[in-house]
């Protein structure tokens, strides 16, 4: 018995050694990697999925950025903006009294996030370049939004440093020297023009405010390029032809891509509203979806309505805004804002919204971003036809239509209480932006191009505005640095000059 | 894949089936019962091992043993700690009672070295043993915790507190710089474990490898030392253990906070310094005054409680000899609503089938819950929310809610903690299983093949759902990995007359495959909790897959001539998955000599020295942890878009840049080191001196913003270490009824970056909590790895410097930083904080029925970035007031001090680096043993206090927290708001019967 269960233990161990054998012999790991299973193939897109994917992609990036005030920080350089004067908004003070330091973390993220988006953008570009889909049209519109994302975001960060190393290969090159001025708008120019030719007059299937770029909408920015063109840096006085020519092409043909002025200026900051046809570019946002816009709402009231302090309106701007319809559209005017105990400065409705449209303690909301009104386009027609010296009735029936809106009147039909019909154009359109634009961080490019930045921050002390005490309110946050041009474009990020020398020079 | 899948399940099937017939046939036995030679009394544990076979056993606790010989010529040794062994030849007899001498040889222990075992006294590498001895008298709840202090060249440093939270472990300083440098964890002869997941009741011992010859044979993974696990076996006389443990812990500090009423006036200055009004009126502060606000700090922590149960049975029946055990453990930590609990469950099971043929089956399955674990530093820690919580707004408003902000937008803009802490409800659930098959054939008498295969998976789902306003909102991901190992191992031993040769060879490979799915689940319409996700309104789903391979050769041949001279030489060849073909085979070579000097005749006549052995030794070993599929580039799926405000569609972008040239990060490391022997080893001393230099690091360059940003793995540059590690250990008194053991562990070492391809310095990846979007790191050549990065501070300016001030923005009072000729803040290193200087301190003392344990130990030569305290003296980021007390001495202009009044708050600058150095009582333990009582083989009462002491100069919670994470150490010495390590006091009781 103890034999035959050694014999038979024999033969299993024998069957076991050649399963060992067997595992020696074959080569069983599987040294192969397929990343595929789990991720996106990198590399050229082979339909329409992979560019539509890569397209959103974009969009979702711009969300992402321009979702907190980071992507708009340079505006508080402008003389509509101010911030709180010991909270942590040290970030913002820093552009509202012009001392920008290399260390700005406002300035650092939002460079980081413009050009990552470029890296994508360059990377669809790249990817579609052999791609032919069966429905040209689709692929047209799809690549004339990647141009247009790329033009208009490089143009969104030229207007805050000047000059910039232009990325265009999706592969990085890390030590791109800085173009100039004019080389950084050239790219933009080229972006834009692409993408008006490639875009739809409407982008088929959205809503108003063209959440998708159309025509128009490329035309727009390209006015607006063309404008700054015209001014400080570059101050290529030809380009105000162009930016003329550009707004009266979206003017014109402003029902082609479904582009109207909203008769009443109260109805364009409510949430209800927030797709509307007088934007011509719309970043859309959703809260309860996780993409909410966080720029609004408790961001501009002080801590006596429960806010944190980070846009306020400047106490001179707010005394020097002309009374009327417009006014009361900008302003919280029913706040005894002079007796703040927080800090003493008027509330911008742009910002906070209309009584009872956005809860005091919130400031993630649905509330969209119009990048562009046609109301700019009007004006843009009106001051770049003054400046390229094609003054037109037509031009100045823009600056009109601006002004009778902001008087409570129909923008369409001719007034005399309001409308001007002589005088430098030019300077009455560049006047009338700062009314219609204000707190919509726009005022700092503006002053910028026009070299007006001392002109219009040197006095910025309440002439008039005083607190229940008696006392005169003074200016949040004097100025600090130098209002000269050496000083109007924020440095780049010290981090970036450290990892390549080249940009600091 | 099939064909493996195939081979393989044939291969477990077939050993299942061996262990569910298995039978043996009889051999002859012998029994006896091994006595110290002076007392008489047995001795429980002497390890009976039939010479030149791996065959054994161990005494019980009288110390009787019996065992099976396969014939009359078997030479039976008898080795325990502290005895002299003996070899007796069996020659027929079937009784054979041993009487040990008790002369301290400490040097006859077995040590596990990696693919098989060796003497201690034949070891040409460096390798630190710990066994159960060492750690028996400290309730240990961790395996990591018993490693500290006790083994030299082993740094253990808890990143936090928090509990079942991570710990750090460092053999022989640090090699890569964006790589994992935790050591590879080896349990029972499977590879990679995580040192957290085993229950440190089970283990026998824990052997450290440290020097390359004896990490070579781990290859491409063995750069970092290897920690290799043995776990408890059966012994003859079956026993019941019981093991339970009662502690409450504490917060040994608070950190200073200013009190509400000088927060209330200090606030009112910030304000009235810039022309603001103030917040506080006189009443309002003297109402503050009079309540005390409310401190949120004593409203965090609470006394903790663990409870630990451990119950094992072991013996032997037949030609089986098993232990089983069971453990559960269950900690509240002391943070308010955390906790932590662990229920593990272990079986090893061993069968003696044959004289040949032996099997082993181990299987360990735990699961372990971590209850709103406060986790991850940063910006979002609720220890750092809570120190700077406003302490003028009540943690509930008078209608009994939460009061969720502070009321007057004042300190930290977060949600308020307390709340949070009691309203969220985390789990994250580790559920692990191990199965480890191991298979030993005596193919002749001196050829041995063992085949190991090992199946492991862990599960591991991490609910979360969290109530910050407005609507709450859940997240849940489950991250499933399960590897398995085959390993074959052929083994050749044979003495030739003063020649004894070895000789192993491998086959080995192991592949794991991960499987990650999540979700979110933002805004829900009707709060509920975690398992009411569907009704959130925003969702968004996640999914992630990788799977690795690794295929290894590795041979080892061990020579000794004369028990004098010792040489051990190893290759191992592995082929990884994570590189592309032309990049994936590694060769990693080691070779060691030692020679006894002891044998001398000089030397054997001296009565001091009772050892001697010189060792010296050589080896390359590797890194290839980098992701799975790093050398491709990668594009993510991202969020989503609302094109119509109101629906998500979906994008991608790219990601990883991927790098095709990847390979190893290879570490050459030398050796040279003393063993050495006193009074007949009573006292031993071990001294190793070692250098080692890192190529081809996997280095996680930074790409700039502007060319995309991200960063990109490459291997470029070098790190060098070196360093001396010293262990003593002795008996410093020795007597009937006294016994005091020491042990002290020095190490100390340098570690500095050689090269960085050319560059000079490159920026870290471990960015500041104030939002300033900088890392606190650089790295930079010819200095140590984790050299802070930041403004230097030179306190305030001064009215004398008004004008100077004024050009950079700045009024006198406030803060000043270094700045170039033009005026910009010059960043520079400001501070190192990878320790150079590690000790401990064992004493275990026993009087009669007495026994004592104190364990000491401490790091030095570092520095801590306490990013914690610049957010608490504040105005930076989202903490937007000031609440430190040496706000109290702030500048103002009649006594200008040194404490900005106002001005920026860099948090990582010179002003918030400390001295890291400390000293700590880590473990007191008192027990009485109960002897001679009927029925119950032993029983043994304790208390114990650990972290009872720390001797630190640093200001915050504890010095050896850090808060990179347990694998990287760039960043090592940063603190943003740890969780503090508590303090203990623990009650235990052991029983066996």
């Amino acid at each position: 018995m103890r034999d035959s269960t050694y014999k038979k233990w024999i033969g299993w161990e024998k069957l076991l050694m050649a399963g060992a054998l067997l595992t020696l012999a074959v080569s069983c790991a599987d040294l192969d990697e397929d990343p595929t299973k789990s991720r996106l193939a990198p590399g050229s897109y082979t339909n329409q999925a992979e560019l539509e994917l890569g397209v959103t992609g974009l969009y979702t990036q711009l969300n992402g950025m321009a979702r907190m005030t980071t992507f708009v920080v340079s505006g508080w350089g402008g003389d509509d903006i101010t911030t709180h004067k010991v909270s942590n908004k040290a970030d913002f003070r820093e552009y509202d009294q012009r001392v920008v330091s290399p260390l700005n973390a406002r300035s650092a993220s939002n460079w980081q996030n413009i050009y990552s988006t470029v890296r994508a953008a360059n990377s669809v570009l790249a990817n579609a370049k052999d791609l032919v889909l069966p429905d040209m049209n689709v692929q047209n519109r799809l690549i004339g939004e990647a141009y247009f994302l790329r033009g208009l975001i490089y143009f969104h960060l030229t207007r805050i440093h000047g000059r910039l190393p232009l990325q265009l290969q999706p592969d990085p090159i890390v030590d791109l020297p800085l173009a100039s001025q004019a080389e950084v708008y050239q790219q933009i120019e080229s972006d834009l023009k692409q993408a008006e030719t490639l875009l739809p007059d409407v982008y088929p299937g959205v809503l108003e405010g063209a959440p998708r770029p159309n025509k128009g909408s490329a035309k727009a920015i390209l006015a607006r390029l063309y404008l700054d063109w015209g001014g400080f840096p570059a101050k290529d006085q030809s380009k105000y032809a162009l930016a003329a020519a550009k707004a009266k092409e979206v003017l014109d043909n402003k029902a082609t891509y479904h582009f109207a002025l909203l008769p009443n200026l109260e109805s364009l900051w409510t949430i209800a509203n927030r797709f509307n046809s007088e934007s011509v570019f719309t970043i859309a946002y959703n809260v309860s979806l996780n993409v909410p816009n966080q720029k609004f709402g408790k961001l501009g009231h002080p801590a006596d309505l429960l806010g944190w302090q980070e846009t306020f309106a400047e106490i001179r701007f707010f005394e020097d805004f002309p009374e009327g319809p417009r006014k009361e559209a900008t302003y919280r005017t029913e706040y005894d804002w002079e007796n703040f105990s927080d800090q003493a400065n008027p509330v911008f409705k742009k910002i906070v919204g209309p009584p009872g449209d956005i809860p005091l303690d919130l400031f993630s909301t649905n509330r969209n971003d119009y990048y562009m009104r046609l109301a700019e386009v009007y004006l843009i027609y009106a001051e770049a036809s003054g400046r390229a010296g094609t003054v037109t009735p037509a031009a100045w029936e823009a600056l009109n239509a601006i002004r009778r809106r902001a008087a409570g009147k129909p923008f369409g039909t001719p007034d005399k209480t309001v409308d001007l019909t002589s005088g430098d154009i030019a300077e009455l359109a560049y006047t009338e932006r700062k009314w219609e634009f204000a707190g919509e961080y726009l005022r700092w490019a503006d002053l910028v191009r026009m070299e007006r930045v001392k002109e219009a921050l040197s006095n910025r002390n309440p002439r008039v505005s005083k607190n229940k005490a008696g006392e005169l309110l003074k200016e949040a946050n004097p100025i600090i640095g130098s209002l000269e041009t050496s000083n109007y474009f924020a440095p780049i990020p010290q981090n970036e000059v450290m990892l390549n020398p080249k940009l600091g020079q | 894949m099939k064909e493996q899948h195939y081979s393989v399940g044939r291969y477990l099937f077939v050993l299942a089936l061996l262990l569910c017939f298995g039978l043996a046939r009889g051999q002859s036995k012998i029994t006896g019962k091994v006595v110290d030679a002076k007392d008489n009394s047995g001795i429980p544990g002497v390890n009976i091992i039939i010479k030149g076979t791996s065959t054994g056993t161990v005494t019980d606790t009288d110390g009787n043993y019996s065992l099976n010989v396969p014939d009359n010529n078997a030479v039976i040794v008898f080795s325990f700690t502290g005895y002299t062994s003996q070899e007796v030849t069996v020659s027929g007899k079937s009784v054979i009672d041993i009487n040990l001498e008790p002369s301290s040889k400490l040097l006859s222990e077995v040590v596990v070295v990696g693919y098989g075992t060796r003497k201690k006294s034949d070891l040409t590498g460096s390798v630190s043993q710990v066994g159960t001895k060492d750690f028996k008298d400290q309730p240990v709840t961790r395996l990591e915790e018993a490693l500290q202090g006790r083994a030299s060249g082993v740094l253990v440093s808890k990143s936090s507190g928090t509990p079942g939270g991570d710990i750090k472990v460092r053999i022989r300083g640090v090699n890569s710089i964006t790589g994992n440098n935790q050591p590879l964890v080896v349990v029972d002869g499977i590879i990679g474990f995580t040192m957290s997941s085993v229950n440190p009741n089970d283990i026998e011992s824990m052997e450290v490898l440290k020097d390359a010859s004896a990490t070579a044979i781990y290859g491409s993974r063995g750069s970092n030392g290897v920690i290799l696990i043995t776990t408890k076996k059966g012994t003859d006389k079956p026993r019941v253990d019981l093991d339970v443990f009662t502690g409450i812990s504490t917060v040994p500090k608070y950190i200073p906070i200013l009190g509400a009423a000088d927060f209330a006036r200090i606030e009112n200055s910030r304000r009235a310094r810039t022309g603001g009004s103030p917040v506080f009126t006189d009443s309002d502060i003297a109402a503050l005054q009079a309540s005390g606000g409310t401190d949120y700090q004593r409203a965090l922590f609470r006394t903790g409680k663990t409870n630990n149960i451990q119950v094992s049975t072991s013996g032997k029946s037949g030609k089986v000899t098993y232990y089983v055990s069971g453990n559960y453990m269950k900690q509240d930590g002391i943070v308010i609503t955390t906790g932590y609990t662990r229920i593990s469950g272990r079986s090893n099971i061993s069968m003696d089938i044959n004289s040949k043929l032996k099997v082993g089956l181990n299987m360990f399955a735990t699961r372990e819950n971590r209850h709103n674990e406060v986790g991850g530093a940063g910006a979002g820690s609720p220890i750092l929310q809570t120190l700077t919580w406003d302490p003028t707004t009540p943690i509930r408003n008078a209608q009994g809610g939460y009061n969720n902000y502070s009321l007057m937008a004042l300190a930290h803009l977060a949600y308020n903690p307390i709340a949070d802490m009691e309203t969220r409800d985390l789990n994250r659930i580790d559920d692990k299983l191990n199965t480890n098959i191991n298979l030993s054939y005596k193919i002749l008498p001196s050829l041995n093949f063992t085949a190991v295969a090992g199946f492991g998976t862990t599960n591991s789902t991490n609910e979360r759902y969290f109530t910050t306003p407005p609507l709450p909102y859940a997240y849940f991901n489950s991250d499933k990995s399960s590897g398995i190992q085959l390993s074959n191992i052929l083994t050749y031993e044979k003495d030739f007359g003063k020649h004894n040769v070895k000789v192993t060879g491998l086959y080995e490979i192991q592949q794991g495959d991960y499987r990650g799915n999540s979700y979110s689940a933002s805004n829900f319409l009707v709060p509920g909790g975690f398992y009411l996700a569907e009704l959130a309104a925003g969702k968004q789903i996640g999914n992630d897959y990788s799977k690795s391979a690794i295929e290894s050769f590795m041979g080892r041949a061990e020579y000794i001539y004369n028990n004098q001279f010792f040489v051990t030489g190893t290759v191992r060849r592995d082929k990884s998955s994570r590189f592309r073909d032309g990049n994936n085979v590694g060769i990693f070579p080691s070779v060691a000599l030692a020679y006894n000097l002891s044998t001398l005749p000089f030397l054997s006549n001296t009565p001091v020295i009772s050892n001697l052995k010189l060792r010296a030794g050589w080896g390359q070993v590797g890194n290839q942890d980098v992701a799975p599929y790093s050398t491709y580039p990668s594009v993510n799926i991202s969020g989503g878009y609302p094109f119509d405000g109101s629906t998500l569609t979906p994008g991608s972008r790219p990601d990883g840049y991927g790098n095709p040239d990847l390979s190893w990060e290879t570490t050459t490391q030398y050796n040279g080191g003393v063993d050495l022997g006193l009074f007949s080893n009573r006292v031993s001393v071990t001294l190793d001196v070692y250098k080692k230099n890192t190529t081809d690091l996997l280095l996680n360059v930074p790409v700039p913003n502007f060319a995309g940003g991200g960063s990109v793995y490459r291997n470029v540059g070098e790190v060098a270490n070196h360093g001396i590690d010293l262990g003593i250990a002795g008996s410093v008194i020795n007597t009937k009824d006294l016994r005091w053991d020491a042990n002290i562990s020095i190490s100390k070492f340098r570690n500095k970056v050689v090269s960085l391809d050319g560059r000079s310095e490159i920026q870290g990846n471990f960015y500041n909590a104030d939002g300033s979007g900088r890392p606190l790191n650089i790295i930079q050549k010819g200095q140590p790895l984790g050299q802070f990065y930041g403004e230097t501070f030179l306190g305030t300016w001064k009215t004398a410097e008004a004008d100077a001030a004024l050009k950079l923005g700045a009024v006198p009072g406030d803060s000043k930083y270094l700045t170039d000729s033009a005026g910009n803040t010059i960043l520079k290193a400001i501070g190192n904080g990878t320790p150079g200087f590690i000790w401990g301190f064992n004493n275990t003392i026993t009087y009669k029925n007495f026994d004592v344990n104190i364990l000491i130990n401490g790091l030095g030569h570092y520095q801590i970035m306490n990013v914690t305290n610049g957010i608490i003296v504040g105005a930076t980021g989202e903490q937007r007031s000031y609440m430190s007390p040496s706000q109290l001495n702030q500048w103002t202009p009649e006594h200008e001090t040194d404490i900005p009044a106002g001005g920026q708050n860099r948090t990582a600058s010179s002003r918030y680096v400390e001295n890291g150095a400390f000293g700590r009582l880590s473990n007191v333990a008192i027990g009485y043993t109960f002897k001679k009582i009927k029925g119950i083989q032993s029983l043994k009462i304790y208390a114990s206090g650990q972290n009872l002491l720390l001797i630190t100069g640093f200001s915050g919670y504890d010095p050896e927290s850090s808060d990179d994470g347990s694998s990287n150490d760039q960043a090592s010495g940063v603190q943003v708001g740890t969780y503090p390590n508590p303090r203990t006091v623990t009650l235990g009781l052991k029983l066996g019967f």
